[in-house]
């Protein structure tokens, strides 16, 4: 199986040669993909402390982890489509593989992207944020595993 | 019932999809998410980035002249087009784009009341089709000193016991709410607000569906309750200086407000600069909550 970090490569190697407006087409398109919140989760996110505060937008995001499987449930407001889409490419590269590879998931993601170009330094505060989240969630999840 | 100041200056959802084609109009969008202008946007709509079109990339400043003069041309803009600046989050971005615009002396500029929320609730159609205008010819003028405070003013300013306004939450200006779990990198190593501001947060100047409040309900905010004097000059500061420029424009063209500058540098300069005053806490304080002087060794 690919790893998580490979996983991301592939996916988001076709941002490498776009330009500015493709980039931000194909994001568009990768947040118009994450699926709706599941029902079980709508329930959970009234009782549970699961919002990015960073964020400005309202992001919610779950790191489960089953018999050491990763699963990132995400739910982000429609009038942020830069985060949905960054937090739908982070769960497609991270849902189904060992949790504890998510540790390994590399930083700049957003410079290999070339979105920091796009979006400009203050914009990708918030997106690093949301990586620390998800390595710290999952991270806390398999420790001593 | 009380008018805005200068009511010209603000148009309707109404107004706007009236003029889609009028060639002396460009429709600009300017949004804290740049995805949304590509998801669907006012149709013939362009865009106007405030992180990548409007800010120097090298130095911590807007664009020169030449740029300013580029980013019009490019953007089908002249000297004489009605300029129509909408966008997400009760148009906060829209209104830093506008300012930017005024500070190159730009004539005609107007704010789409509501912005995309309004579009949205009015039900009108968003198009995310490219748009190509046709390039114009655009001379900008020197930048607009009058509109723009600097630091070493902001401390005059302060020290004179002159009107300012905070506009970032309550946590911010108390000082409470600085740095965050999982960011490192928020910007300022000190929290809290410049002594004497007020603080009046953003959002209190619009209505839950992204219009202005009317100027009654501005007046008895401003004018009434916190008794800020119109002819008095005034400078408003947030954290980077885009919130405060809704502020700029709701005193200057909504109410009236004869002299209002925006302190673009805000809270990410102010709370990294040595030695300034800074007040913790709900209280405004006053000048005289100036730093100590420096106290001198042998």
């Amino acid at each position: 199986m690919e790893s998580i970090q490979a996983r991301l490569g592939t996916l988001t190697a076709e941002f490498a040669d776009l330009d500015a407006r493709e980039k931000l087409e194909l994001l568009v398109d990768f947040a118009n993909g994450l699926p709706p919140l599941p029902p079980e989760f709508e329930a959970r996110k009234a009782v549970e402390d699961r919002r990015v505060h960073e964020c400005q937008t309202p992001v919610f995001l779950w790191t489960e982890v089953d018999g050491g499987i990763a699963r990132l449930v995400a739910e982000v407001a429609p009038e942020a489509p830069t985060v949905k889409g960054f937090v739908a490419i982070l769960a497609e590269a991270i849902n189904g593989r060992p949790a504890v590879d998510v540790a390994a998931l590399s930083d700049d993601m957003l410079e290999r992207m070339g979105l920091a170009d796009v979006l400009g330094i203050l914009r990708t505060r918030g997106l690093r944020a949301i990586v620390a989240r998800v390595k710290r969630g999952f991270a806390e999840k398999t420790a001593g595993a | 019932m009380p008018a805005y100041a200068h009511p010209d200056v603000l148009v309707s959802t109404d107004w706007v999809a009236e003029h889609l084609s009028d060639p002396g109009v460009r429709i600009v969008e300017s949004d804290e998410d740049r995805a949304l202008y590509t998801q669907g946007h006012i149709p013939g709509a362009v865009e106007i980035d405030w992180a990548v079109d409007l800010q120097n990339q090298v130095e911590r400043d807007y664009i020169d002249r030449a740029a300013f003069e580029r980013l019009c041309a490019e953007r089908g803009i002249s000297n004489d087009t009605t300029v129509v600046f909408y966008g997400d989050k009760n148009n906060w971005w829209a209104c830093y784009a506008f300012w930017v615009f005024k500070l190159y002396g730009h004539k005609d500029c107007r704010i789409m009341n509501g912005g995309r929320k309004r579009w949205e609730l009015d039900g009108r159609p968003w198009s995310n089709e490219r748009v190509s205008v046709p390039h114009a010819h655009y001379t900008a003028q020197e930048q607009d000193a009058s509109i723009r405070a600097l630091r070493d003013e902001v401390l005059k300013h302060q020290k004179a016991g002159k009107q300012l306004l905070d506009v970032r939450s309550p946590e911010e200006y108390r000082g409470e709410r600085m740095h965050m779990p999982d960011y490192p990198n928020e910007g300022a190593v000190r929290g809290g607000h410049i002594p004497g501001a007020l603080n009046v947060p953003w959002p209190m100047n619009c209505n839950d569906d992204g219009t202005f409040k009317t100027a009654k309900e501005l007046e008895k905010l401003y004018v009434k309750d916190l008794k800020m004097k119109r002819r008095s000059p005034t400078i408003a500061y947030c954290r980077i200086g885009e919130r405060s420029s809704l502020t700029w424009f709701v005193l200057t063209y909504l109410l009236g407000f004869g002299n209002v500058k925006n302190y673009d540098g805000s809270w990410l300069e102010w709370g990294n600069c040595v030695r300034v005053p800074i007040v913790k806490g709900a209280e405004p304080g006053g000048p005289a909550a100036a730093s100590p002087a420096p106290v001198m060794h042998a």
